[in-house]
């Protein structure tokens, strides 16, 4: 049987919605097409910022104008540095509960086993004594008389110019006295001190203090850093300075000591 | 009560106890960068006695030469002086001398006397700026009456002087310099003070003599001459004739003594090639130290380690400066272009002194200067930059001035600077004289 039944009776209308879902679907499209050329075409911009002629290479700059951090110049206000100051901290007292105190039962305190008996109070920790603040220390009565903590004590010692001892009034004198000796030695060192073994970066105002003895003979000897500049070429050309030299000449016929003391700093 | 003042005596009895211990001394604090100005010296003319203006002005001016010199002194201009010269301490007011113009901040003065026939000179110095104790110096001398003599004295009180304000500085006043000059038509070797006095001849082989070097205690200089063939051969000043040295055969130059005078080392081409040998002081005990084609010339001595030895190497081609130690070992080269000669290491050991032609060859520059180089780091500096040809330095034993022959007037003579290249000064200017060699005495 060849029947072809009428399924459908009435039409389906699609022309309407074809032409509604094409005229969509190109609008769409169009709209794509026209966000995408608005947005991303450039009329003749160039890359690499504004350079006219359109030769777009980029300009490299010198390694130097790029600001690498300073080194930190340590600055010399005890506010502002890593120094202890000039005050020191008190030890912080360990309060001890007086003997015959009960320790409060907290919360938490379950019975531990008690291992062993903790061993007897320590002592109250004595104040440890100041090393740091012989660095901070304002130097007073140096070469000179003792400081008068003794001397106004109602003691009857004399302090006079006692020979051997403590040089009182003289000491400290013999920059006055001899002052073309230390321009001798300060000329003596700077011509041996060679500049070209210091680190060429270290910031000027760096100072290496060097402490050493002159013997009778005029050879130096017992040469130390007293204070480090921080910056190790420093204060090796320091000490080198000092070893090239053999003696400054002996120490002046009417000096009296058998040494001198020297600090002497360098400065870069 | 008590209690409480012993209580305020016991620290102070262990101070009373340790006064003897505690030595205290005494400090100078000072830093680099305060100022190293020379020294403001005021040096007026000693005051004459009767009769003795001649030796007087001979004295007077061979001071001022020597403190000039020296490089140490930033020298009054004597046109500032008081017109009053001080003879004695007690004329000397030092406010005077303090103030402008003269601004001194150290005095020399004195007086020279001539009385049967002998000089008498007394010289003081004195720091202006300490009125309480001024004085630093205070000598007399005595010597037969002759300008001769009354020179050594104004050189001797000149290194006292240089001594107390240079810092320990030996003073060269009294040094000498040996040379070669032709004025007696051959070459041979001379001898002059260190300011081109006294010029002297030493040798008189009547053959061809060449590069004197003294030994450290001046009592011997050994040259190279031509006697059949290049020899070294060595003069004893103290006995005032040639001494023995060995006969090596090949053409034997350079000799140097090293730094305690028990050796020589010298250039030898008795093995064909010309090598460095060291001997003893009368050419035993051989031993040779280069061992590379190519000429090695021109040994000096580090003197105050008498433990290396600078010379001159053609093995790469244009002569080089280089570095061994004694044994021969540790070959170092010092120079990298150029034509590197005569070398000559400083009293300190730290310094090489050579003459540089850095641009040489075909189409260069070529000038030939004097240069300094820092052994440790092989850092130089050009010492001479006037023109001429620049040759043969040698150092002074105070490590502080150098002599070198250079032909800048013309011809070749003998000239001295300081090692910093300035105060270049003419030495000689009679015949050709080349060679300098600087002898401690």
């Amino acid at each position: 049987m060849a029947v072809r039944a009428e399924i459908f009776e009435e039409h389906e209308r699609w022309a309407p919605s074809l032409i509604a879902s094409t005229v969509l679907h190109v609008g769409l499209t169009a709209a794509i097409v026209f966000t995408g050329w608005a947005n991303f075409h450039h009329a003749g911009e160039n890359w690499g910022g504004d350079t006219s002629g359109g030769g777009g290479a980029m300009s490299a700059t010198l390694v130097s104008a790029i600001p690498l951090p300073h080194p930190v110049e340590e600055s010399q206000n005890v506010l502002a540095n890593d120094s202890k100051g000039l005050s020191q901290a008190q030890p912080t007292v360990k309060e001890t509960p007086p003997p015959d105190a009960i320790a409060i039962a907290d919360k938490k305190a379950k019975e531990k086993p008690q291992k062993k008996a903790p061993p007897a109070p320590r002592d109250q920790k004595k104040p440890k004594p100041v090393e740091e603040a012989r660095n901070n220390e304002i130097p007073y009565g140096e070469g000179g008389p003792v400081g008068s903590m003794y001397s106004n004590s109602g003691t009857n010692f004399a302090m006079g110019n006692t020979k051997g001892g403590i040089s009182v009034g003289q000491g400290g004198d013999f920059g006055n006295r001899y002052s073309y000796y230390v321009d001798a030695v300060r000329r003596k060192i700077t011509e041996n001190w060679l500049r070209y073994e210091i680190d060429p970066h270290t910031p000027p105002g760096k100072r290496t203090y060097i402490t050493f003895d002159i013997n009778r003979d005029g050879s130096p000897s017992n040469v130390r850093i007293e204070q480090s500049s921080g910056i190790p070429s420093l204060d090796i050309s320091a000490q080198r300075a000092l070893q090239r030299i053999d003696t400054f000449g002996p120490l002046p016929g009417g000096y009296s000591g058998n040494k001198v003391s020297v600090e002497f700093y360098f400065e870069r | 009560m008590h209690f409480s003042m012993l209580r305020k005596f016991v620290p102070a009895l262990f101070l009373i106890v340790s006064l003897p211990l505690i030595a205290q001394t005494d400090w100078i604090k000072t830093g680099t960068n305060l100022g190293v100005e020379k020294v403001r010296l005021a040096v007026p003319d000693f005051k004459a006695g009767q009769g003795s203006e001649s030796l007087a002005a001979a004295f007077d001016q061979t001071l001022w030469n020597d403190l000039y010199q020296s490089g140490l002194f930033d020298l009054v201009s004597k046109s500032f002086n008081p017109t009053q010269a001080p003879g004695q301490p007690s004329e000397v007011q030092l406010n005077v001398w303090a103030s402008p113009p003269p601004s001194a901040s150290m005095l020399a003065f004195g007086n020279i006397n001539v009385a049967n026939n002998e000089v008498t000179v007394q010289g003081w110095l004195y720091d202006v700026k300490n009125p309480q104790t001024p004085q630093v110096l205070g000598k007399q001398y005595k010597n037969g009456a002759t300008v001769e003599n009354t020179r050594l004295i104004a050189h001797k009180f000149a290194d006292e002087i240089i001594f107390r304000l240079g810092g320990g500085i030996q003073g060269i006043a009294e040094s000498k310099i040996y040379f070669i000059s032709t004025r007696t038509g051959h070459k041979e070797v001379w001898v002059m003070d260190y300011d081109g006095s006294n010029q002297k001849p030493v040798t008189h082989l009547g053959s061809i003599v060449l590069s004197p070097r003294a030994s450290p205690d001046g009592s011997r200089v050994a040259f190279s001459w031509m006697s059949n063939g290049w020899e070294i051969g060595i003069y004893s000043t103290e006995l005032g004739r040639p001494v023995n040295f060995a006969r090596l055969g090949g053409t034997n130059s350079a000799p140097a003594f090293s730094g305690d005078g028990t050796k020589l080392a010298f250039s030898s081409s008795r093995s064909g090639d010309p090598e460095i040998y060291t001997s003893d002081t009368t050419g035993g005990n051989l031993k040779r130290l280069t061992n590379v084609k190519g000429p090695d010339t021109s040994p000096t001595w580090n003197p105050k380690t008498n433990a290396q030895i600078a010379f001159v190497s053609g093995r790469t081609g244009l002569p080089q400066i280089y570095t061994m130690d004694v044994d021969g070992s540790n070959v170092v080269k010092m120079t990298d272009q150029g034509y590197a000669i005569s070398p000559s290491w400083s009293p300190n050991g730290q310094f090489l002194v050579f003459a540089w032609t850095r641009h040489y060859g075909p189409g260069a520059p070529g000038a030939q200067d004097i240069y300094i180089m820092d052994v440790a780091s092989h850092q130089w500096v050009q010492l001479t930059h006037d023109g001429g040809r620049n040759d043969f330095p040698s150092w002074a034993p105070d490590g502080r001035h150098i002599v070198f022959q250079s032909s800048r007037s013309g011809r070749e003579e003998i000239w001295s600077m300081l090692a910093d290249g300035s105060q270049q000064t003419q030495l000689t200017t009679n015949g050709t004289n080349s060679m300098p060699n600087w002898s401690a005495k």
